[in-house]
């Protein structure tokens, strides 16, 4: 099987996996990074949600072939002490319920942020409208993410 | 010495649990340092930590959060000094367990006595040791304070002294009025864990060693395995095993992915299935034709259904209610090691105890010799009351024994192998005398009973006590109306129905509640003053508290919250253009009272329809203990219920056709509603009561009831379409 190196939160890693394997389950069941969740392996849901050179991309339909140069953050990566902005905002507005699908989303927004600093509230609903909430938090993460937006998240 | 963490969680899983540990502590004499143990539930450490067990399974309704201010209440220390353990099932644990939207009320019921009667056996120990009065002596976050001296001592000064008071039988709660934490909105405890990534869920669990299982299941209810093929499974890279197990044949691999991609490669052949030409339209048939006849009464007011023989005018609908599945985000998964006499168990589930029951039966060792950790729940709803993932998982691990290995459900497995809502259909009668007045009721309601978890008899099937136990929402309806009569058609269906959030009762209550505006629409009454009429507003001999098997209604409870929602939402002023208002109301196990108005339009909302602009909701749960959390529950009860008007499950030739949120689209963040407002109305029922569940039913009915007025069409199915 391949060697291949690949950054992830700032720290190369040479992972020997095949080809084809998701970047999803290199990162779960090779690395043990668990933050990053399966929760269809279709695409769908937005669950295992990562930033790819800062872009959000989901992990299950990436190929651990596509991963080469690319540099990658998962949520445990997004701040050294879990006080990004967005972070912040997440536990000012007490957004999760289960919690499962909230890495997906905070990485989502965070790529929204970055694209653009201060989103509407209908575009930051276009930009999660594709991660699903089973428990239904996304009342509190609309708030979230505009206070986030606010207070510096894009940066 | 000192014990470590281990050994003592061991040693007190050794113990026989609530109040003897003094006993068991004074015996252990030997030991200078140890934690102060009054009960189970709580234990003080030499080192002033507080440590408390949660005896229920979190799953995002936050009782991580609220069952510590319980605790702390009565303890009378700051919540955040308090650490929490998730309670494992064993001698001291044996009714573990998370359903019902029974958490709160339960835990309450244990924890304040429990932080009672530790606070008394503190204020006990600092009377004995400054030869005063304990009557004279006052506790203050987390200290014995004697007042006229100004002396102190903190809990962990007195633990060891407090093990050797006795246990008081019957400890002094505190009053309602000197609550300090309960009633007040704490955040989430494990808020700042989820957002980093290190809440570990049953799936995250990693354990060195481990492998990882994929199950190939029946297409088909009731087919088994006849033969299969494992050589192309077997040389996918990864793979490890193949077995066959009761439930089908397990792929197990060294990661998640070759699992799944070895049971691609698979083949199975399956045995007939004896329900292979199962159809759910033509089971929506059966459903109807059920009611077409009253079938076994449930409840029967007055004269019954005979009144309708004397009324001016009759009007009838039928409503019915799709299968549908709990589709939570982390896929149903359990983890086991089988060891030489022993067991450890990962699951996210909500029924502990349940799990190591099965783990003794399928493993063939004692409950003493498997330990069943419950991990975080990425979504339960119901579907983790049952062990079906979990008895998978033990049966694999059994025959890999000696390497931990961790099953997991696909996407797909988690949706066509579910226990679903029962589908279910609803005719519903109203007789008026000539003046208009409501005074004969029916509702007839066909359906499937759970049959997942057990399968009920024949004797069960037609035994009303038992019968009624499955029509939540049908014989408790809480008005008043002369003469009632609710009746319960039992039809069987090859499809595993199990607890869905609010079990038994949304369907009926979207029935119910439709029905009501209809016939306020039909007799050109506004659907508010009906209701209110209805409960006895204005009619003084309408008994106020209403009786209905175990159930005890109070419906002046349910006119409060109606009000409250009608005076928060504006009910009386003119609605927006291109909006309509809607009501509904629902009182949940005689626990929760609870009305939505909602406001909608037709405008379009991400790939629905129409669109909920606003939600108010009033609600009495008797005591609030987090009022946050009250309101978050409502919000998700709110997001649950729209996702029924959007979805279902539906079968052909014994097979569940939806595998995804893309045939069984959940509501996203586009479709949901601008504004929910959650008001909590004060209340003098000093308990506790649920809301994952309560808030999901009137939502539906009251959404439905304004789209109806809306479009001018009635909608008496779900999903809706318009």
């Amino acid at each position: 099987m391949p060697q291949r190196p690949v950054t992830i939160n700032g720290k190369r890693h040479v992972i020997e996996a095949d080809d084809a394997m998701p970047l999803l389950w290199v990162l779960r069941d090779l690395l043990g990074m668990t933050g990053t969740k399966y929760g269809c392996g279709a695409g769908v849901c937005g669950s295992c949600t990562v930033l790819e050179n800062g872009r959000a991309i989901r992990s299950c339909q990436t190929n651990f072939s596509d991963t080469g140069d690319k540099s990658y953050t998962t949520i445990e990566g997004l701040s050294a002490a879990g006080d990004h902005p967005i972070q912040k905002a997440w536990l000012a507005e007490d957004v999760a319920q289960c919690g499962y699908c909230q890495p997906g989303m905070i990485l989502e927004l965070r790529s929204l942020l970055r694209s653009k600093a201060s989103p509407s509230s209908a575009e930051i609903d276009a930009a999660l409208s594709d991660h699903v909430c089973r428990c239904g938090s996304y009342p509190r993460i609309r708030k979230a993410a505009l206070l986030a937006a606010k207070s510096g998240g894009g940066r | 010495m000192r014990t470590d963490r281990r050994t003592f969680i061991q040693l007190c899983a050794a113990t026989s649990g609530a109040l003897v540990l003094g006993v068991d502590f004074a015996e252990a004499a030997e030991e200078t340092a140890k934690p102060f143990e009054p009960n189970a539930w709580l234990r003080i450490e030499p080192d002033g930590r507080i440590v408390m067990k949660v005896g229920k399974s979190e799953m995002g309704q936050g009782v991580r959060t609220s069952l510590p201010m319980i605790l702390a209440e009565e303890l009378d220390v700051a919540v955040e000094s308090i650490y929490i353990e998730q309670a494992s099932p064993g001698p001291s644990f044996k009714g573990l367990g998370t359903g019902g939207s029974g958490s709160i009320m339960g835990q309450w019921m244990r924890l304040r006595p429990a932080g009672a009667a530790a606070r008394a056996m503190l204020v006990a120990a600092a009377a004995e040791r400054w030869g005063v009065s304990a009557s004279t002596l006052q506790t203050s976050n987390g200290a014995v304070v004697d007042g006229p001296t100004k002396r102190r001592a903190t809990y962990a000064e007195l633990a060891s002294d407090a093990a050797k008071q006795p246990v008081p039988e019957k400890p002094q709660l505190k009053d309602r009025k000197s609550y300090r934490i309960v009633g007040t909105s704490r955040k989430r405890t494990d808020g700042p864990d989820i957002v980093t990534g290190r809440a570990r869920y049953g799936i995250d669990v990693r354990v060195p060693g481990m492998l990882y299982a994929v199950v190939a299941r029946a297409p088909q209810w009731g087919s088994k395995v006849e033969s299969f093929d494992a050589t192309a499974a077997k040389k996918v890279s990864g793979v490890r095993h193949v077995l066959q197990i009761p439930n089908g044949v397990a792929v197990v691999a060294d990661n998640t992915w070759a699992a799944m991609r070895g049971r691609e490669a698979l083949r199975v052949n399956w045995t007939v299935s004896p329900h292979a030409s199962f159809d759910s339209v033509e089971h929506m048939k059966a459903l109807e034709r059920a009611i077409e006849k009253p079938a076994l009464t449930i409840r029967k007011d007055a004269e019954g259904r005979a009144a309708f023989e004397k009324v001016k005018k009759t009007y009838e609908a039928t409503y019915s209610y799709p299968f549908a599945a709990h589709a939570a985000l982390e896929p149903l998964n359990c983890t086991v090691f089988v060891g030489e006499g022993k067991a450890t168990v990962w699951s996210p589930t909500q029924t502990p105890n349940g799990v190591h029951a099965a783990a003794t039966q399928v493993l063939g060792l004692p409950e003493s010799a498997i330990t069943v950790n419950v991990m975080l729940i990425g979504g339960g709803f119901g579907r983790r009351l049952g062990v079906d993932f979990d008895r998978e998982a033990l049966e694999i691990a059994k025959l890999v024994k000696g390497t931990p290995v961790q099953l997991v459900w696909s996407r797909e497995d988690d949706m066509r192998h579910g226990y679903f809502q029962a589908a279910s259909v609803h005719r519903l009668a109203a007789g008026f005398d000539d003046e208009e007045r409501l005074v004969a009721w029916e509702h007839r309601k066909a359906s499937t009973p759970h049959n997942a978890r057990s399968v009920p008899t024949k004797d069960d099937k037609v035994n009303p006590e038992t019968v009624r136990g499955w029509a939540w929402g049908v014989y408790d309806m809480p008005y008043f109306i002369a003469s009632a009569e609710m009746s319960y058609a039992v039809v069987d269906a090859p499809v595993p129905i199990g607890p869905w959030r609010a079990v038994f009762s949304p369907p009926s209550v979207f029935a119910r509640e439709c029905f009501i505006d209809e016939i306020a629409q039909e007799t050109k009454r506004d659907p508010l003053k009906l209701r209110l009429t209805l409960l006895g507003a204005d009619d003084p001999s309408v008994s106020p508290i209403f009786d209905v098997a175990d159930e005890h209604i109070d419906r002046r409870r349910l006119r409060k919250v109606l009000e409250t929602v009608a005076e928060k939402s504006g009910w009386a002023t003119p609605v927006a253009a291109g909006r309509a208002r809607g009501i509904a109301c629902n009182v949940f196990h005689t626990e929760t009272y609870i009305a939505y108005v909602v406001e909608v339009s037709l405008k379009k909302a991400g790939a629905m329809p129409f669109r909920v602009e606003r939600v108010v909701c009033a609600l009495d749960c008797g005591v609030a203990v987090n009022p946050l959390g009250v309101a978050q529950q409502v919000e998700s009860g709110v997001i649950w219920s729209l996702s029924n008007m959007k979805s279902e499950i539906t079968v052909r030739n014994g097979s569940v056709q939806q595998g995804f949120y893309t045939d069984f689209p959940v509501v996203m963040i586009d479709e949901t509603p601008m504004s929910i407002e959650t008001h909590i109305v004060a209340s003098d029922d000093d308990r506790p009561h649920g809301l994952g569940e309560p808030a999901v039913c009137p939502f539906a009915p009251a959404v439905v009831n304004a789209l109806s007025r809306l479009t001018g069409k009635r909608i008496r199915s779900l999903p809706v379409k318009l």
